[in-house]
């Protein structure tokens, strides 16, 4: 007992000494000090040869090199089977740009047939794998058959066949109109069938800017710019990922010097206020945040999963509004997330295919009118409304773990309780939790991604109730339905814009916040990292859901600048 | 210099004094009991004004990223780590006794066979059982309580089957069986008697080892769920904010925690001093 008692304290005081140590380091960081921090020794190996170039406070000749503090390692790049780093090592067909307009990658042109079932791709001449051999048809023929054949990478269950014409050009039949078929196709990269093996995920072998030179499971890899790139190197010409997966690791190592760039949380950012040779950037992303309110009554059924469906109190559609219009968001983005987030009105904002419509304005006025309208009355003055006896009350659930989506439910809860008089009990599950749960319970979930098939899974009624976590609410409608089906066969993806703006509102009805708002989006959260004075990240993408990827999808574009 | 020895009747009597320190401790830990069961949850509500910051008057020990107040949460989160504790420790206490006891009268065979189980439990690395435990019985406090009644016994159990042995010898009890009386009847008027002051020590000894473990296992995330203002999860959530120089969120907390355990443990202490016959006369 005395052991554990005596561990006990050490632990305590241990604890509490190296929380006052870093706290001071923040101070000694300030004026410039190199700063020894212990949590940066696994990085070290992994930084050690690049030394040279990465002592800080000298001048420096043009760096082309480059430190990435990454959040994880990859298990294999094989781009066919989902893996990751597939726009570094590989190229597409096309490619999305910044403004998400689609641009030429391997093909240099394209026609699509006007029922919008053929494609037909023209391949640039100049492509090379990086084993020398020219990148051809028969390649990308190799690569669409391979994902439709069970790869897991891409759904192509829309593509009916694809052949090669001859050596430069490709012919895509697709079974029926598709008109995200284009971003489909951008995310699908192409491998060299006379290399891809089973061991093809550990050594890739692309035509993309960057090839792997090392890699070490769990730990780094390292990539070196592809000279014969066709669209010109890359300027950074070796770039290491080390893996960081603690946000206490990443701010040591940029504390230190040891990292050009890496991820960071509107709490430590917040909380540490600068770093010393670094800039924070701020990243805007489409990584949004929402509540899925139950969109039907509890009316005692149970689904397919054996989990009741429904909820009195969300499946009112004032109580919805009301949580539309009542909540401040641009509150909650400082409240929970000290400014760095913005608000958010839809599943899509500022993305082509996005109504302006769907951005609507702070009203409690008209929130509190929803409520009384509908006879959600405070009638025991308790401060929480009711109606025929059923209490203006929910719960909120949020992943375990996450503490800014704890954060937003619990800045969202205050709110909807002094302002609204809807009384939000937010509580915690875990994930394996919720499938008893969350057909009938309001979730905070996280969406974003710079294809609209988003919108679809999370909106169209086939896809209601599922397990899969876009429609757990059980939204039906069957306007939106048609307009979401005629946006997907539309024959092009600039005709599929008004489609999907219309599912969104179409001046009657829709899935945003003034149609049926079954989900109450709230935040975008914005992507911030330390990155090092002088390093120019290009101009990127509207971030999609998650925050590591998105970063380096440009990294062929990045720069250190004098 | 030599040693003053004071005549018996003027020396502090030892056992007085041991009972007021049982009766402080005993006085604090309650106070802290009552005070933190009966906590009005507003009193740590989120106040995003209020978020992160420091010790101060109106705080002292600072507020979390959510703008709880931490003094009230730390407060309310040692009222439930005792909680379990003491109702964990308890029912380890209970088994260890019945077990004990059914070990030293009881068949050989089932002698044996206990003395394996015992083997069998403190064979396996604690905490691993205790995750196990903890989770196949459904988390929260009562996976929590489970789990470490469960795993705790052992000790006690080995006390209490020894003594047991011991007294099993004694002239009396062979005499009380020959006059015929059952095994039951001299186990329960016999030897129970004898085990009360093991059983007391036990139990309070294995408190703070309770308390620990709730907390480690609410650290690691196999304990009670994120909402709930534990020492545990106070602490895991603290680890987050240490390199935004947030030392408060963990200092406090943890060693309330470890004030609160070394309290308890002088109290386990005390008691044994007091009531253990090998100890209790010197």
């Amino acid at each position: 007992m005395k052991k554990l008692i005596s561990f006990a304290l050490i632990l305590t005081l241990s604890l509490a000494l190296f929380a006052m140590l870093t706290g001071c380091t923040e101070n000694a960081t300030t004026e410039n000090d190199p700063v020894e921090t212990s949590d940066a020794a696994p990085t070290g190996e992994a930084a050690a040869p690049t030394d040279e170039d990465d002592d800080t406070g000298q001048p420096l000749p043009v760096k082309d090199e480059l430190i990435i503090g990454f959040t994880s390692i990859p298990t294999h790049f094989d781009p066919l089977q989902s893996g990751s780093a597939g726009v570094l090592l590989f190229s597409s067909l096309i490619a999305a740009d910044a403004d998400m307009n689609i641009v030429p990658d391997l093909a240099e042109s394209w026609e699509i047939s006007n029922d919008g079932m053929v494609y037909t791709f023209n391949l640039r001449d100049d492509a090379l794998f990086t084993d020398g051999t020219p990148v051809k048809a028969s390649d990308v023929v190799f690569s669409y058959y391979t994902i439709m054949n069970g790869a897991t990478s891409t759904d192509l269950s829309i593509v009916e066949s694809v052949a090669a014409a001859d050596d430069s050009t490709i012919v895509i039949t697709l079974k029926q109109p598709r008109s995200v078929f284009l971003l489909t196709a951008a995310e699908v990269y192409i491998a060299p069938e006379h290399l891809y093996n089973d061991d093809f995920g550990l050594n890739p072998v692309g035509s993309g800017p960057f090839k792997l030179e090392q890699y070490n499971a769990d730990e780094q890899f390292i990539l070196t710019a592809n000279e014969a790139y066709y669209a010109g190197a890359p300027a950074m010409k070796r770039v290491v990922f080390v893996k960081m997966d603690s946000e206490d690791v990443r701010l040591a190592a940029a504390q230190s010097g040891q990292v050009d760039i890496t991820l960071t949380s509107a709490v430590t950012a917040a909380g540490v206020g600068e770093v010393p040779g670094y800039y924070l950037l701020v990243e805007e992303s489409v990584d949004n945040m929402g509540i899925a309110l139950p969109f039907t009554l509890n009316e005692g059924e149970i689904n397919e999963y054996g989990a009741p469906v429904g909820n009195d109190v969300t499946g009112d559609i004032a109580v919805r509004k009301a949580l539309s219009y009542g909540i401040d968001r641009q509150k909650i983005c400082d409240d929970a997330l000290s400014g760095f987030a913005s608000p958010a009105y839809s599943e899509n904002d500022g993305m082509p295919w996005s109504n302006p419509e769907n951005k609507i304005d702070y009203d409690l006025d008209l929130a509190k009118k929803y409520l009384d309208d509908a006879g959600w009355i405070d009638e025991d003055g308790d401060g929480i409304r009711s109606k025929d006896g059923v209490r203006a009350s929910f719960a909120l659930l949020y992943f375990a773990n996450d503490s800014v989506r704890q954060a937003v439910a619990h800045a969202t809860a205050q709110q909807a309780r002094d302002n609204l008089g809807i009384e939000i009990d937010v509580d915690a599950a875990a994930t394996a939790d919720f499938a008893a749960t969350m057909y009938s319970t309001p979730i905070i979930l996280a969406w974003g991604s710079s294809n609209p098939m988003t919108s679809y899974y999370l909106f169209h009624s086939s896809n209601a109730g599922k397990d899969d976590w876009y429609n757990p609410e059980n939204y039906r409608n069957a306007t939106v339905d048609s307009y979401l089906d005629q946006a997907l066969n539309a024959k092009s993806l600039e005709e599929s814009y008004e489609y999907w703006k219309k599912a969104q509102w179409d001046g009657i009805t829709g899935t945003s916040l003034k149609g049926d708002a079954a989900y109450v989006f709230l935040i975008n959260k914005k992507h911030l990292y330390w990155a090092r004075e002088g390093l120019n990240t290009g101009r990127q993408k509207i971030h999609a859901h998650g925050d590591a990827w998105p970063l380096v999808a440009n990294l062929k574009d990045w720069k250190w600048e004098q | 210099m030599k040693m003053k020895v004071l005549p018996a009747e003027k020396r502090p009597n030892r056992r007085a004094m041991i009972g007021i320190v049982c009766v402080l401790i005993f006085l604090i830990l309650i106070t802290l009991y009552i005070v933190g069961a009966s906590m009005n949850e507003l009193l740590f509500e989120p106040d995003f004004s209020q978020k992160l910051l420091p010790p101060t008057m109106k705080h002292p020990f600072g507020t979390d990223f959510l703008g709880r107040d931490m003094f009230a949460r730390t407060i309310k989160g040692l009222s439930l780590s005792m909680f379990i504790g003491a109702t964990a420790s308890g029912a380890a206490a209970v088994i260890a006794l019945i077990v004990g006891i059914v070990a030293a009268l009881g068949k050989t065979w089932l002698d044996h066979f206990l003395n394996w189980v015992i083997d069998l439990t403190m064979g396996i690395p604690h905490t691993v059982l205790l995750i196990l435990i903890a989770i196949a019985t459904g988390r929260g406090i009562t996976g929590l309580i489970i789990g470490i009644s469960l795993t705790h016994w052992t000790g006690i159990a080995r006390i209490i089957r020894g003594e047991v042995l011991q007294i099993r010898s004694r002239r009396y009890i062979t005499a009380s069986r020959k006059l015929g009386k059952s095994r039951l009847w001299v186990a329960v008027r016999h030897i129970l008697p004898h085990m009360i002051p093991q059983f007391f020590i036990g139990l309070v000894l294995q408190f703070p080892h309770a308390i620990m473990h709730e907390s480690g296992l609410t650290f690691l995330g196999y304990g009670m769920p994120p909402e709930t203002p534990a020492i545990g999860i106070i602490l895991s959530e603290s680890m987050r904010y240490l390199s935004a120089g947030m030392w408060w969120l963990a200092f406090f907390p943890g060693a309330a925690l470890a004030i609160v355990v070394l309290l308890i443990d002088k109290l386990g202490e005390s008691l044994k001093l007091a009531l253990d016959p090998a100890s209790a006369q010197e």
